[in-house]
């Protein structure tokens, strides 16, 4: 090959890739407040989903640990919201748990999963997640695994279950101590 | 000499050289992601986006690229949509680009995409090039569909959601699962093989 040939495919080369790269650049500025927005949206849509009576919803945060504060109409406390983070069958699982006063679930959200489309995904689903509703800490646990344990695991996808499971339990255990 | 415009380009690779029952490229993202129809749909609209963009883009580089540096050329044009389909994607529907999930940013690696770059458009002019695009993006945008409505129907027995057998209805779960995927994908392609191959003789 002769050495105009090569550069010549040098040049076509960065030209294209610098053209790309300042494309991607406009597209992102772009999108990147619509998908913020849109992210905010959720988290304000999850929170008042899992707590429909909630008014004020406020970010704390306390040794270490994020959360958000719930209040009703009458200014009072009626629970928090947690983010758990746990290690499914395909990656990790971001979920939101709130809770009430005395540590009782008050809803499950999945927020973002990796897991297996069609099998492991159905974690996200109404059916699983409201089983954990009204449950409490000692209660979360796969019926399989233990006897005290009230949650059925979904048919094909036991592991992405039981992180839901676990993560739920383990994080609670900790935050409550 | 070629024509400007060959509707031939369009019409074939939605069925007979349908990229997926007859090239047999894409067929990663297409076991992957055809467990739910809704899912399937957003793919399909993806890759059709991905291949016109690219194949247009390489049409009109075709001339000032030198032919050694091809590939990588392509791959850059190719990332480039495909990463704009991501952010379109996480901006106007979070819920299909949650579900698509990693098969999003990947169609940047099908074949289908690849293949038709260098096969067709860095052969061919920008109209017939498009025309190649939308034919085959459609052609697997159908093949896809076709794959998720048999394993959504038969897997969960709903179709985009909705229950389509009743209450009494068992789920046959292997079809949600890989294999189901391999399963369904095998005997469309034997069906395609034998409605076509007959017609010739």
């Amino acid at each position: 090959m002769k050495k105009k040939e090569v550069a010549g495919g040098i040049i076509v080369l960065f030209l294209i890739t610098g053209i790309s790269g300042y494309l991607l650049a406009q597209v992102y500025k772009v999108t990147k407040p619509k998908i913020e927005e849109q992210k905010r949206i959720e988290e304000e849509k999850i929170n008042k989903e899992i707590f429909p009576d909630g008014v004020k919803f406020e970010e704390k945060c306390k040794d270490n640990i994020s959360y958000v504060s719930v209040y009703n109409s009458d200014g009072e406390e009626i629970g928090k919201i947690f983010k758990v983070k746990t290690l499914g069958y395909g990656g990790y699982i971001l979920l939101k748990v709130g809770v009430d006063k005395n540590f009782r679930i008050k809803g499950v959200k999945i927020i973002h999963h990796s897991e297996t489309p069609g099998l492991g995904s159905k974690i996200t689903s109404e059916k699983f997640l409201s089983q954990f509703e009204g449950k409490t800490i000692d209660e979360i646990y796969l019926k399989k695994d233990n006897p005290e344990g009230k949650i059925d695991a979904i048919t094909g996808a036991t592991i992405s279950s039981r992180a839901v499971v676990d993560g739920i339990r383990k994080f609670l255990k900790k935050v409550k101590k | 000499m070629k024509k400007l415009i060959d509707f031939k380009n369009f019409i074939n690779p939605i069925w007979r050289e349908n990229p997926v029952f007859y090239l047999m490229l894409g067929l990663c993202p297409l076991l992957a992601v055809s467990g739910s129809v809704r899912d399937s749909l957003g793919m399909g609209i993806a890759v059709i986006f991905v291949l016109v963009g690219s194949n247009f883009t390489v049409s009109v580089i075709r001339k000032f690229v030198p032919s050694h540096v091809r590939i990588p050329v392509f791959i850059v044009v190719i990332a480039t949509f495909v990463t704009i389909a991501d952010y379109s994607i996480a901006a106007f529907s979070p819920e299909i680009h949650r579900n698509l999930g990693v098969y999003l940013p990947l169609i940047v690696v099908n074949c289908i995409i690849l293949g038709r770059a260098e096969a067709f458009a860095s052969k061919n002019n920008i109209l017939n090039s498009i025309l190649d695009a939308l034919g085959t993006g459609i052609g697997f945008t159908i093949a896809i569909l076709l794959i998720a409505i048999i394993r959504e129907a038969l897997g969960n027995g709903t179709i985009f959601g909705n229950p389509v057998f009743g209450t009494g209805y068992t789920p046959f779960l292997i079809m949600i699962m890989p294999p189901g995927a391999f399963l369904v994908i095998g005997f469309l392609i034997a069906i395609k093989q034998g409605m076509t191959r007959r017609r010739k003789c």
